[in-house]
C-alpha cells in the first residue's frame, strides 16, 4: 500500500524523468571521448585487418600457391582466383582478385592461407574514385605487399607467439 | 574375384546389426552393400583384393588382432565391430604410418578436396606428427600427356598397378623396390599408352596420379557436376562433366553397370579439351564476294533461306543434299531430315566412312550390336571381322576382355595386326584384297563342318577357296558354342566390298548359330538410321519409296546446295579430297559446325556456329539400341547455339509446318512417336545374292581412323593429339614390303592412285600385311588416297 | 535604443516615405515602412537564433553523449569551435535540388513548408519584449497565439498528403492526432494563465506577475506550467514526442519526400516553433522581462541608471529565460527515448486534460477567493 502511494507520488512528480535528466546533465561536463581523426589516431593492434596484400618470399618469389582456400572460405565471395601451372611447373595464380566492395574484412582469408601469402595490412586509409578502383588485382595486391612488407613481417612475428 | 561364390546365405553381425551375406564374400563387400562404411584405400570393387593398405582393419570377435575387412571372408555367426576402440585404434595407427611419408602439400595438390587420404585423415589422423625423420621423396616420372605423376604422394595402394594388369591388360605400371624404397612407376621410361589409362586418375586415392590437362586449373569445390554422354563411340559412356562458371573443366566417368561400369576411355575423358580450341566458330559468318563477314544469326539464317529458296526455285529439290555427322544427337538428325524432306529432297546421309552401300536396302533397321552390352561378358566365342575394337570401342573391348579372361575364344580377321589386350584364339591378318577370301574360308569350313546350304552365288564362290587350319579353328570355335557372336567392325564396314563381307559375316553367324553384331561408326548411328538421316530409309526405318542419294552419289552428281551438320567432310568422309572438290564447286554450302577450318572457309558459304556435345541437350542411341538423353552441361562458346535450336529456327525461316518446339524434349517426343516400337533384328538382313567381286591386285591401301582423331572435337583436343593414337599422315608399310618397293624408314615415298599422287614419309610398321600400305584417315595429307578406290602405286622418291 | 529608433525614423524613413508615397498617403506609407522595419528587427534575430539553435543542439547533445559536436567549419581559416556550421549547412541546403515526386500534388507539396513556417514567425507579432516593445499590442494576444500555433499542424498534414507516399501520410496522420490531443491540454493551460492574469494581452499577463519570483505564475500554476511546456514539446514534434518523423519507424514521416531548401524550411519551422514555445513559456510562467531580483533588492536599485539596466527588468531577462527553455528542449531530446504512440495518446487525453481541468477549477477558486500573494 505504502509502496503504491510512493509509486504514485514519484510518478506524479516525474521523479524518474528528473533522475534521467540529472544523469544526462552530469554527462554534459564529462571528458569527451572523440578522437580528432586526421590529427589524432587510435592505436592499432598488430592483428588489425585493413587493406589486403599478397606477400613475396625474401627471394622475390610470390608466396601464393593458388590453393584457393581463401576463395573457398571467403564468406562474402569476394575473392576470385584462376590458376594454372607456371612455366616451371609450379602452381600459380593467373588471376587473384579481391572485390573490396564485397569484402567484409573478416580476416578468414588470412587465417586460411597456408603460406601467409594473403594478409590484411594495417592500411585502412584508401579510397576509390571509380568502382573498379576497389577491385584489387593480383598486381595491385603484390604492390601493396611490397610497400607494407616491413610492417607485415613485424606484425606476423608479434602474432606468432599466439599461433 | 577368384573366390568362388557360394549361394549359401549366412548371417553375420556387424556393429550389433544382423546382416545376411553370401558365404565367401569379404566383410567389406557385405558392409558396403548395407551402407556401413569402412575406410579403405586399396580396396576397389572392380579390382582384385590386395589388402596392402590395411586401412580397413576391423575388430572381429575371437580374432586376436584386427583383420582387414577387404580380405577376410565372412563366416557364419561372425561378430564384427567397425567402430570399436580396437578397430578405430588400429585404423588410426595405420593412418599414422601412411602419413609418415605423405607430403603435407594438400594446398598445391589437385586431389585436395576429393582426396580419400585427406578425408580419412580428418577422421583418423592426428594433429601433430610424431615422425621427426626425413620424409621420402620420389622423383616424378613423365608418363605421357594425360596423366601427371606426383609419386611422393603415393601410398602404395597399387590400385593403378592392378588396374593395368586386370582392366587395361597392359602391365604398364608396377612397383619397384621394397619397403621404404618401394616406388610405383613404369618399369622403363615410357608413357602409359592404354586407351583406358585415364581411369587410374580416378582410382588413385591420393594425388599421386592426376589429370594433366586439368592440372591446377580448378578446385573440386568450385566444380558443379552435371551428367552427360560421351559422343565419340557407339557405346555412349555415361560421364560426369565438371563445370566451373559455365566452362567444362574435366570429365569423369559416371557409374552405369549396363554400359561403361565405372570406366571411361581416354578419348571420352579428354576430348573436352577440344571444346575450347582456338578455332571454335563463335559467330555466324557469311561469305560475301569471297570475303568472310561476321554477322548476326538473323542475317545468316536469312542468307541461308534466300540462297536456298533461289536454288530450289530454279532447279529441282534434288539438287539439295545434306551431309550429317553420325555423332549428332537424335534430335538434330531428326530435325535435319525433317527440313530436308520438307524441302523436297531425300538426299540426306550420315554414313561417312562406308563406301560400299550396294546392299543398303537389305540392311537391318539400324546397325545393331545384336545383344546388350553387358551380354558381351558372357560370350564363349567371338569372331571380329575388320575391327580394332580395343581402340574403336574401348568399353566394348573391356567387356570382351572380361569374357576372354573367363575363357572366351576370340578370333579376329583384320587388315592390320592390331594389338589386343588379351590373347586371340585365332588371328588372320591379310591385305584388304584377301579379306573376302579369308572370310569365305571360314564360311567354307563351317559349311563343310555342318553341311548347311548357302545361296548358289556363294556356293560358286566357295568352290575356289582353300580352307586353312585357321579357318577351321575359327569355324570350330564358333560352331555350336553357346553364346557366340560375330562382330562386324568398322574396318569391315569401310571395306570396299563391305556388302559382300556383310553377307559372309551374316552367313557365318547364322550357320554357326552365333549372334551377329555391328560396331557402328559415330556415337549415334543408331539414331541416324532410326530418325531417317539416311537416304533410303524414313523415320523409324521404313523403306523410302524414292530413295535419295548417298553422299558419294551427291558428290558425283554435283549438287548445287549442301547442308553440313557437325562434320568436316574433308576429314570425316572416306573420300575427303573428292568431297572437298565437290563442295567447292557447289553453289551454296551451309556448314553448321562448332569449328572453323581453312578447308571449310574455302568451300562453305555460310557458317553457323553450333554447340558441341556438352553444350546442347539431346539424345544418343547407342549400338545396343539404348536411348540416353542428356542436358547441356556448359554454356555454348560465343554466339554458338545448340544445333536443334538452329534447325528449329531454320524450319521457321522456311515457313515449314511443325517447327514449334520449345525444348529438345518436344523434338525427342515427336521423333520417338514417329519411330515407334522398333525390335532390332540382324538376322537375314544381308544381300542374298553375291555379286561378282573383282579384286584388284597390286599394292592394296588400308585406311582407318586412329582412336584420337575420330571426330572434330578429338582432333582439337591438345592432350589427345599428344598421344600416339592420332592420324599421323605417314605411309605405314612393313619392312619386307618396303624392301621390295625400295623404301627406307623416314624416307619419302610417292603414292599414286588414279590421277592423284602425294608424297608421304615412310614409317615401318610391322602390323601391316605384305603388299599393303596403311594410311590414317582424318588427315588432310592422306585424304586423296582411298582404300576403296583400288590399288595404289608406291615408289621411292 | 529609443534614440537610434528616432534617428532611423527621422533621417531614413521619413525622407524615403516622402519620395515613395503620394502626399495624401504619407502617414500610411510611413507606418508601413516603420512596421516592415520592426518586423525585420524581430525576425532577423529570430532566424539567426534558429540557425544557431541547430548548432547549439548538435553541440549540447554531443556533449551529453560524450562527444564534441561540430567543430570543423569556422571562418577565415579559424575553426572557432565549428561556429560556421549553420552557415555551411544553409548554403548546402540552398544549392541542393528540390525533387518533387512525380505522383505528388505539386502545389500543395510546395506550399506545405511555407504553411509550416509562416505561423511560427507570425506569432512573434504579439510577443512583448519589454513593457513597451511589442509589434502589435493587441488585447486578444493570447487568442492570436493559440490560433497560430494550431495552424502549424496544417503544414505537416499538407506535406504528408501532397507527398503521395505512405510513410509521409502515416506521419501526417500521427501528427494530426497528436496535435489535436495536445492542443486541448495546451489551450486549457493558457486558460489557466488567462484566469490568473485576467487579461489576454501578453503585456498585461507579464505585468500581472510582477512582485517577485514567487509572484510569477509558475508557482500557482505549476501543473499547468509543466503541462504547457510538455505539450509544447509535443506540439513541435520534438523528442520524445517525435512520432510524426519517427526515423526508425516511418523513415522521416511527413517530410520523407522533401529535400534541399524545402526540407530546410520544415527544419526552420520546427526550430522557430521551439523558440516561440520557449519565449511564450517565459512570458506566461516566468514573468517575461521581469527581473528575478524584484522583491529581493529594493525597487530603487533595480530602476537605477547603471545597475538597473543590468539587473532590473528588461529584454535580457526574457532572453535568459527563453534560453533556459530552449536548453530544456535539447536536454529532453538527449535524455528520453521516443514515446510509444499509444502512450502519447494516453498521456494527452487521459492525464493532461483531466489535470488541467482540475487545476482550472483550483485556480478559479483561488482567484475568486483572492488568495495572496498572487490574487489579492
Amino acid at each position: 500500500m505504502i509502496q503504491k502511494v510512493k509509486n504514485y507520488i514519484s510518478s506524479l512528480f516525474l521523479w524518474e524523468l528528473i533522475k534521467g535528466l540529472n544523469l544526462t546533465f552530469r554527462y554534459m561536463f564529462k571528458r569527451k571521448v572523440t578522437v580528432q581523426y586526421p590529427e589524432e589516431k587510435t592505436p592499432q593492434s598488430h592483428r588489425f585487418r585493413g587493406l589486403h596484400a599478397l606477400r613475396r618470399y625474401p627471394n622475390g618469389e610470390e608466396r601464393c600457391i593458388a590453393c584457393k582456400l581463401c576463395e573457398a572460405v571467403c564468406p562474402a565471395v569476394a575473392i576470385t582466383i584462376e590458376s594454372e601451372p607456371r612455366d616451371d611447373g609450379s602452381r600459380r595464380t593467373t588471376r587473384y582478385d579481391i572485390d573490396l566492395t564485397k569484402c567484409i574484412f573478416c580476416g578468414f582469408c588470412e587465417e586460411s592461407c597456408p603460406v601467409d601469402s594473403i594478409v590484411e595490412t594495417r592500411i585502412f586509409e584508401y579510397h576509390g574514385e571509380k568502382r573498379g578502383d576497389l577491385l584489387m588485382t593480383k598486381s595491385r595486391l603484390l604492390e601493396i605487399g611490397e610497400l607494407a612488407e616491413k610492417q607485415i613481417a613485424e606484425d606476423r612475428a608479434l602474432d606468432a607467439l599466439y599461433r | 574375384m577368384s573366390v568362388v561364390m557360394s549361394e549359401d546365405q549366412i548371417t553375420i553381425e556387424v556393429d550389433g546389426k544382423e546382416l545376411s551375406a553370401r558365404k565367401g564374400q569379404m566383410i567389406i563387400e557385405v558392409t558396403d552393400a548395407n551402407d556401413i562404411y569402412i575406410p579403405r584405400f586399396c580396396y576397389h570393387n572392380k579390382l582384385s583384393i590386395a589388402a596392402n593398405c590395411r586401412m580397413c582393419l576391423v575388430e572381429v570377435e575371437k580374432a586376436p588382432k584386427a583383420l582387414p575387412a577387404c580380405a577376410t571372408p565372412v563366416m557364419e555367426g561372425m561378430k564384427i565391430k567397425t567402430q570399436s576402440k580396437a578397430a578405430v585404434e588400429a585404423q588410426k595407427a595405420i593412418m599414422e604410418f601412411l602419413l609418415i611419408n605423405h607430403p603435407l602439400d594438400c594446398p598445391i595438390c589437385d586431389q585436395g578436396g576429393e582426396c580419400e587420404l585427406q578425408d580419412l585423415a580428418m577422421g583418423y589422423g592426428q594433429d601433430v606428427s610424431r615422425y621427426q625423420e626425413k620424409k621420402r621423396v620420389v622423383k616424378d616420372k613423365n608418363i605421357g600427356p594425360l596423366i601427371q605423376t606426383d609419386l611422393t604422394r603415393c601410398i602404395h595402394c597399387t590400385r593403378c598397378v592392378r588396374f593395368g594388369e586386370e582392366v587395361a591388360g597392359l602391365r604398364e605400371m608396377g612397383a619397384t623396390g621394397r619397403g621404404e624404397n618401394m616406388t610405383i612407376g613404369t618399369y622403363i621410361e615410357k608413357s602409359v599408352d592404354s586407351e583406358m589409362s585415364g581411369n587410374i586418375i580416378d582410382l588413385c586415392p591420393v594425388g599421386a596420379l592426376t589429370s594433366k590437362p586439368f592440372r591446377y586449373s580448378a578446385r573440386t569445390w568450385e566444380l558443379i557436376q552435371r551428367d552427360t554422354i560421351a559422343p565419340h563411340d557407339c557405346v555412349g559412356s555415361n560421364m560426369h562433366a565438371h563445370i566451373k562458371i559455365d566452362r567444362l573443366k574435366r570429365v569423369v566417368p559416371a557409374n552405369n553397370e549396363a554400359i561403361n561400369e565405372v570406366w571411361l576411355s581416354d578419348r571420352d575423358r579428354f576430348s573436352y579439351e577440344g571444346i575450347y580450341s582456338d578455332d571454335r566458330l563463335t559467330t555466324p559468318m557469311i561469305k560475301k564476294n569471297g570475303e568472310w563477314q561476321e554477322v548476326d544469326w538473323d542475317v545468316a539464317l536469312t542468307e541461308v533461306k534466300n540462297k536456298l529458296a533461289n536454288i530450289l526455285s530454279s532447279q529441282t529439290a534434288e539438287s539439295f543434299g545434306v551431309i550429317a555427322s553420325p555423332s549428332s544427337t537424335l534430335e538434330e538428325l531428326y530435325l535435319l531430315q525433317k527440313i530436308c524432306r520438307a524441302l523436297g529432297s531425300n538426299n540426306i546421309d550420315s554414313r561417312l566412312r562406308q563406301s560400299d552401300l550396294s546392299d543398303q536396302d537389305d540392311a537391318p533397321v539400324f546397325p545393331w550390336l545384336g545383344m546388350p552390352i553387358e551380354y558381351m561378358e558372357t560370350l564363349n566365342s567371338a569372331l571380329l571381322i575388320g575391327s580394332n575394337i580395343r581402340k574403336e570401342q574401348p568399353i566394348l573391348n573391356h567387356r570382351l576382355r572380361k569374357a576372354a579372361l573367363r575363357g572366351c575364344q576370340v578370333s579376329a580377321i583384320n587388315m592390320i595386326d592390331y594389338a589386343f589386350n588379351y590373347d586371340l584364339a585365332n588371328k588372320l591378318v591379310v591385305s584388304p584384297n584377301h579379306m573376302l577370301d579369308e572370310c569365305l574360308g571360314v564360311l567354307k569350313a563351317l559349311v563343310d563342318e555342318t553341311g548347311a546350304s548357302v545361296p548358289q552365288s556363294i556356293t560358286d564362290k566357295l568352290a575356289g577357296i582353300t580352307v586353312s587350319e585357321s579357318h577351321k579353328a575359327i569355324a570350330e570355335s564358333l560352331n555350336d558354342v553357346e553364346n557366340s557372336a560375330v562382330f562386324f567392325g568398322l574396318g569391315a564396314n569401310s571395306h570396299q566390298a563391305s556388302s559382300q563381307l556383310r553377307t559372309i559375316a551374316g552367313l557365318i553367324a547364322s550357320i554357326s548359330n552365333s549372334k551377329l553384331g555391328y560396331l557402328s561408326e559415330g556415337a549415334n548411328s543408331t539414331g541416324a538410321w532410326l530418325s531417317g538421316a539416311v537416304p533410303h530409309r524414313l523415320v523409324g526405318g521404313q523403306k523410302n519409296a524414292t530413295p535419295g542419294k548417298s553422299i558419294a552419289e551427291m558428290l558425283d552428281a554435283g549438287l548445287n546446295a549442301y547442308f553440313i551438320l557437325n562434320t568436316e567432310p574433308e576429314l570425316d568422309y572416306w573420300n575427303g579430297a573428292d568431297a572437298q572438290t565437290a563442295l567447292s564447286n557447289a553453289e551454296m554450302v551451309v556448314a553448321m559446325t562448332p569449328y572453323i577450318s581453312d578447308a571449310m572457309k574455302d568451300y562453305a558459304d555460310v557458317l553457323l556456329p553450333i554447340a558441341v556435345f556438352a553444350e546442347t541437350s539431346g539424345s544418343y542411341m547407342n549400338v545396343a539400341g539404348e536411348l540416353q538423353s542428356t542436358n547441356g552441361v556448359s554454356a555454348p562458346v560465343g554466339e554458338a547455339r545448340p544445333a536443334w535450336k538452329v534447325l528449329r529456327v531454320l524450319g521457321n525461316y522456311f515457313d515449314l509446318d511443325g517447327f514449334d518446339y520449345v525444348t529438345s524434349t518436344d523434338v525427342l517426343a515427336e521423333a520417338l512417336t514417329a519411330i515407334g516400337d522398333i525390335t532390332p533384328d540382324n538376322d537375314k538382313h544381308w544381300a542374298e545374292t553375291f555379286s561378282d567381286n573383282t579384286q584388284s591386285s597390286g599394292i592394296a591401301c588400308i585406311k582407318d581412323v586412329p582412336m584420337n582423331s575420330v571426330d572434330a572435337i578429338c582432333r582439337r583436343s591438345k592432350p589427345l593429339q599428344a598421344t600416339s593414337d592420332i592420324a599421323d599422315g605417314k605411309l605405314h608399310v612393313n619392312s619386307s614390303t618396303a624392301a621390295s618397293l625400295g623404301l627406307t624408314q623416314d624416307g619419302m615415298a610417292n603414292v599414286e592412285q588414279d590421277d592423284n599422287a602425294i608424297q608421304l614419309t615412310v614409317l615401318f610398321d610391322e602390323r601391316v600385311p605384305d603388299n599393303s600400305v596403311y594410311l590414317h584417315s582424318a588427315n588432310a595429307a592422306t585424304n586423296s588416297i582411298n582404300a576403296s578406290l583400288g590399288s595404289v602405286k608406291v615408289s621411292k622418291v | 535604443m529609443e534614440a537610434i529608433y528616432q534617428f532611423i525614423n527621422q533621417q531614413l524613413l521619413m525622407p524615403m516615405s516622402a519620395m515613395m508615397f503620394p502626399a495624401d498617403l504619407q502617414a500610411e506609407g510611413l507606418y508601413l515602412m516603420q512596421t516592415s522595419l520592426k518586423v525585420m528587427a524581430i525576425l532577423s534575430p529570430v532566424l539567426f537564433t534558429v540557425a544557431y539553435f541547430t548548432y547549439a543542439e548538435r553541440k549540447i547533445i554531443g556533449f551529453i553523449q560524450g562527444r564534441i559536436g561540430p567543430n570543423r567549419v569556422g571562418f577565415f581559416g579559424f575553426k572557432l569551435w565549428g561556429l560556421g556550421q549553420p552557415i555551411a549547412d544553409a548554403v548546402k541546403l540552398i544549392v541542393k535540388e528540390i525533387v518533387i515526386p512525380s505522383g505528388a500534388n505539386k502545389t500543395l507539396f510546395v506550399i506545405a513548408p511555407i504553411v509550416s513556417l509562416a505561423p511560427s514567425l507570425a506569432a512573434w507579432a504579439v510577443v512583448p519584449f519589454d513593457d513597451t516593445k511589442v509589434l502589435a499590442d493587441i488585447n486578444a494576444g493570447l487568442l492570436y497565439i493559440l490560433a497560430l500555433t494550431s495552424l502549424a499542424v496544417y503544414g505537416v498534414i499538407i506535406a504528408g498528403w501532397a507527398s503521395n507516399s505512405k510513410y509521409a501520410f502515416l506521419g501526417a496522420i500521427r501528427s494530426a492526432a497528436q496535435i489535436v490531443a495536445y492542443e486541448i491540454a495546451m489551450g486549457f493551460a493558457l486558460v489557466g494563465v488567462l484566469v490568473a492574469a485576467g487579461s489576454l494581452n501578453l503585456g498585461d499577463i507579464v505585468m500581472a506577475q510582477s512582485g517577485s519570483v514567487f509572484h510569477w505564475f509558475w508557482l500557482p500554476l505549476l501543473p499547468l506550467f509543466l503541462i504547457y511546456f510538455i505539450s509544447g514539446v509535443a506540439e513541435t514534434n520534438r523528442a520524445p514526442f517525435d512520432v510524426a518523423e519517427g526515423e526508425s519507424e516511418i523513415v522521416a514521416g511527413f517530410h520523407v519526400e522533401y529535400g534541399g531548401m524545402a526540407f530546410s524550411v520544415f527544419f526552420m519551422a520546427e526550430y522557430a516553433n521551439m523558440v516561440l514555445i520557449s519565449v511564450l513559456s517565459a512570458i506566461m510562467f516566468l514573468g517575461g522581462w521581469l527581473s528575478p531580483l524584484q522583491g529581493i533588492l529594493p525597487e530603487s536599485v533595480l530602476s537605477s541608471e547603471v545597475i538597473g539596466s543590468l539587473i532590473g527588468p528588461g529584454l535580457h531577462w526574457l532572453l535568459i529565460k527563453t534560453s533556459i527553455f530552449m536548453f530544456f528542449f535539447l536536454w529532453l531530446r538527449a535524455t528520453f527515448p521516443r514515446y510509444r504512440y499509444d502512450q502519447i495518446m494516453r498521456l494527452g487525453w487521459k492525464v493532461f486534460i483531466p489535470i488541467t481541468i482540475v487545476w482550472l477549477v483550483v485556480v478559479s477558486a483561488l482567484v475568486v477567493a483572492g488568495v495572496p500573494p498572487w490574487f489579492d
